[in-house]
């Protein structure tokens, strides 16, 4: 039976431990349901913890539909990704200290790059402290868990949703699941 | 502060996509509600006026008293491990609530058009189906030596929750001394179902050893654990994913004791 994807990867709010919403827009992103012979497995979203999405083919003709959200740019699609370098910016997102904007670089099918393209953690210094020591860390992540074909990661917390949501719209526009 | 959910959810080819967001939207709704309900950072919550004793359990929301008693069983199970009663500042389910209200968001995406779906509330996890028909999800556990690493995969469509490697400082206090404390570096709980799996993860993660015995004899929950020193140990039917079963020789080493 053929299958194509389609993934919502839509945030939420807060709740629970500590709260308090920071409810970032819903973000819709559509990878659309072309002809492809891919199983559901191409995962066009946004596992909280590490994970640029996974392995399997390129997602057939994904396109981001930033519903109710800022200054997205929306990429062209492309059926199949060239092997050539290409990056896109993910919109700025919400999470528990701010905004965060990540920028992703593939190669092809590979991520070869995660950066931050902007942070805004109000500055206080609790928060340059918590960002300054995970960011890094989720750069690192999300570089190692493209090739571990995962879902989500359990054991990571706040910084990382934002972070994860912001690189997948990047990786979305890159026709990258 | 808050905590960040995302929802992912899986289609198959060729079905109806125009419901999905609304699917999501009732999704949000549940976890606003759980919140509107359960915050104890909010003054005027149900839950905080119960903690000042300004109203009692017969006039709180119905999902109140319903939490209440799951707490009670998680309580029981986990050897009094998990305990919201010993909490300072009055009874404090959120420890159970956050796996909870993820578990409910999770049953609005049970609708026919939806295939398979994940919500990772900051990572604690629930799921049902999967990535591709009959296979299940794969979910990272966090190194907490090292959080750049993933310390191992599970392959498991359900619940997973990890409690120990926050990048907050978790507040992980042990019912008996009511004194911050933690056993060990990092517990995993896997399981059918988000709520009491995110209240044995705290348990487990405050309890060690005794509480990975009790979760060893719980129908459909296993349970990993990642001592300070690094020494790991799991329950007989931790679901691993192949490559990071472990090896061969050591395929029964004493999981527990």
């Amino acid at each position: 039976m053929r299958r194509a994807i389609l993934v919502i990867g839509a945030t939420v709010v807060g709740l629970v431990g500590v709260l308090s919403f920071h409810t970032t827009p819903a973000k819709l992103t559509l990878g659309s349901l072309s002809a492809g012979t891919t199983p559901r497995s191409a995962t066009t979203t946004t596992p909280a913890g590490a994970s640029p999405p996974t392995t399997g083919p390129p997602p057939p003709t994904p396109t981001t539909v930033p519903a109710a959200q800022g200054p997205t740019t929306t990429s062209p699609p492309t059926t199949t990704a060239p092997a050539t370098t290409r990056s896109a910016t993910g919109p700025s997102v919400n999470y528990n200290f701010g905004l965060i904007s990540v920028t992703a670089t593939v190669s092809g099918s590979k991520l070869t790059n995660v950066s931050i393209a902007s942070l805004d953690d109000g500055g206080s210094p609790r928060s340059q402290s918590i960002d300054q020591q995970s960011i890094p860390i989720l750069k690192q992540q999300a570089l190692q868990a493209q090739n571990a074909n995962i879902q989500g990661v359990s054991g990571a917390s706040y910084t990382s949703s934002g972070f994860q949501q912001s690189l997948q719209a990047a990786l979305s526009q890159l026709g990258f699941k | 502060m808050g905590t960040i959910v995302t929802i992912d959810v899986y289609v198959d080819a060729g079905k109806s996509v125009d419901r999905l967001a609304a699917h999501v939207g009732r999704a949000r709704s549940v976890l606003h509600r759980a919140d509107d309900i359960f915050s104890t950072w909010k003054a005027d919550s149900p839950m905080s006026r119960l903690r000042r004793g300004e109203a009692m359990l017969d006039q709180m929301p119905p999902e109140v008293a319903g939490v209440l008693d799951a707490c009670r069983a998680a309580r029981m199970l986990s050897g009094g491990w998990f305990d919201p009663w010993a909490l300072p500042g009055g009874v404090d389910p959120t420890g159970y609530v956050k796996g909870w209200a993820a578990e409910r968001a999770l049953g609005a995406l049970r609708m026919p058009d939806v295939a398979a779906a994940v919500v990772n509330a900051a990572g604690d996890i629930a799921s049902f189906g999967g990535p591709a028909p009959g296979q299940p999800f794969r979910f990272a556990v966090v190194d907490p030596f090292d959080r750049t690493r993933l310390a191992c995969v599970v392959e498991h469509t359900g619940a997973v929750a990890t409690s120990g490697t926050s990048e907050q400082d978790h507040h992980l206090i042990d019912p008996h001394s009511r004194r911050a404390a933690s056993a060990v570096a990092s517990a995993t709980v896997t399981g059918p179902e988000l709520g009491l799996a995110d209240a044995l993860a705290t348990a487990l993660a405050i309890g060690g050893p005794d509480v990975l015995e009790r979760i060893d004899a719980l129908d459909g929950f296993e349970a990993l654990v990642i001592g300070h020193d690094g020494d790991r140990r799991w329950t007989c039917g931790f679901p691993w994913a192949p490559e990071s079963a472990p090896a061969a020789v050591n395929l029964f080493p004493t999981p527990i004791r």
